[in-house]
């Protein structure tokens, strides 16, 4: 059997800021993941951004996975490679208040 | 002895066929089965569908910015996997956690035939369970619409299941019948958007009541049967069957636009679900089958 593979789009044209994250994606099917997050324009307050990878059991109570991405503050592309992630994932943003970052959010999922 | 008329011969024979094939039995489809979604094989085709676009993202109307939809393996906080009917995985429509908010995804044909063809699908609706009591009037309601154009007419014919309206539980079927809004986008001419998603211009099938198993607890889904047919000659709904209802008299008309450009021979299959609170209502779909008389 050729393997699935689906590119889910979590946030599209979304403003990260402080307390933001991903729509939860379903992800039990998979066995390999990228998370890629596109900055669509450079913001107009430059403060540090970053988001953090997030698994859950059941899509509602959330825990941190470990891994954290930084995101610039001009159009760039930036991504991380996951793998032994269970059933769910999702991005979260560690951002002070007044930051943001307009995005576009894909999970690249394989299995 | 006459012989046997040869045609009748080869529906027996091929309705023989499907109902000893497990995947096939539990639907009813006409002549051509155009595809078959099992979704414990993967996504089957069926992407998001958002709002048009033109030179930015800021031009999509912001109730039809929908993400795309999952394979789900039905994961609950309290019993763990439900997986679907006969496997793993189900596809999963998820609206955000926002009153009003809907989901949709759709796969994209073009009209091989006028004549009848016919949706069919098992699903299931449910709110998100983050609380520990029957949500049952969670999900606003849920629905399968085509989006078509022949050589004079474009049409959304859209079937909808009101569920439950302000903490109310409803359950009327309904179709669009007043034309939605149309929003130019962009400064180009080319582009436009209709708000078709948006919860108004229905109108409810008559004998159209019905109530569907929400179970008792909020992870507790149920798999419902529904099956819709259409006229691609006449642009009306022929038949609709839900579960053990069955409706085909007076169905309304669904609503009808001037052609587009560039949609002649349109034919898409799309899938649809609302939420009535600031929760996330999803529409589960085990399989969906789509077939013509052709």
């Amino acid at each position: 059997m050729i393997k699935e593979s689906y590119l889910a789009v979590v946030a599209r044209n979304e403003d990260m800021q402080a307390g933001w994250a991903t729509e939860p994606c379903e992800c039990a099917w998979a066995s390999e993941a990228l998370f890629f997050v596109r900055v669509l324009a450079a913001p107009e307050v430059a403060l540090p951004a970053s988001v953090r990878v997030q698994i859950s059991p059941d899509g509602i109570h959330w825990v941190d996975e470990g891994t954290e991405l930084d995101v610039p503050a001009h159009e760039a592309v930036v991504f991380t490679r996951l793998s032994h992630f269970g059933g769910w994932l999702r991005l979260a943003a560690n951002m002070k208040e007044g930051g943001t970052r307009r995005v576009v959010c894909y999970l690249s999922l394989k299995g | 002895m006459s012989s046997p008329n040869p045609s009748t011969t080869a529906a027996e024979l091929t309705a023989a066929i499907r109902r000893a094939d497990p995947a096939l039995s539990r639907f009813d489809p006409l002549n051509r089965i155009i595809y078959h979604a099992d979704f414990g094989r993967g996504h089957c085709g069926f992407t998001a569908t958002i709002g048009n676009y033109e030179g930015s993202l800021d031009t999509i109307l912001a109730d039809m910015n929908f993400l795309s939809p999952q394979l789900s393996a039905y994961q609950m906080w309290d019993t763990g996997t439900g997986g679907s009917i006969h496997g793993a995985y189900s596809l999963k429509l998820a609206t955000r956690p926002v009153r009003g908010s809907v989901s949709a995804a759709t796969k994209r044909l073009s009209i091989r035939s006028q004549g009848l063809v016919r949706l069919e699908t098992y699903f299931g609706i449910k709110s998100e369970a983050t609380e520990m009591v029957l949500t049952e009037n969670d999900v606003r309601a849920f629905g399968v619409l085509f989006d078509i154009q022949d050589d004079s007419r474009r049409l959304l014919p859209r079937l909808r299941y009101l569920n439950a309206q302000d903490g109310e539980s409803i359950g009327q079927w309904q179709i669009k019948t007043h034309h939605p809004q149309r929003h130019d986008i962009g400064a180009t001419g080319k582009t436009a958007s209709i708000g078709h998603y948006a919860p108004v211009g229905y109108t409810a099938v008559p004998g159209g009541a019905q109530q569907l198993c929400h179970n008792e607890l909020p992870t507790k889904m149920n798999w419902h049967y529904l099956s819709v047919t259409f006229d691609l000659a006449t642009m009306r709904f022929v038949q609709f069957r839900c579960n053990d209802r069955v409706y085909e008299q007076d169905i309304p008309a669904p609503f009808e636009l001037a052609p587009w450009p560039n949609l002649r021979g349109l034919l898409n299959t799309i899938f649809f679900v609302e939420t009535d609170v600031d929760k996330r209502a999803f529409l589960y779909l085990d399989s969906v089958l789509f077939s013509s008389a052709e």
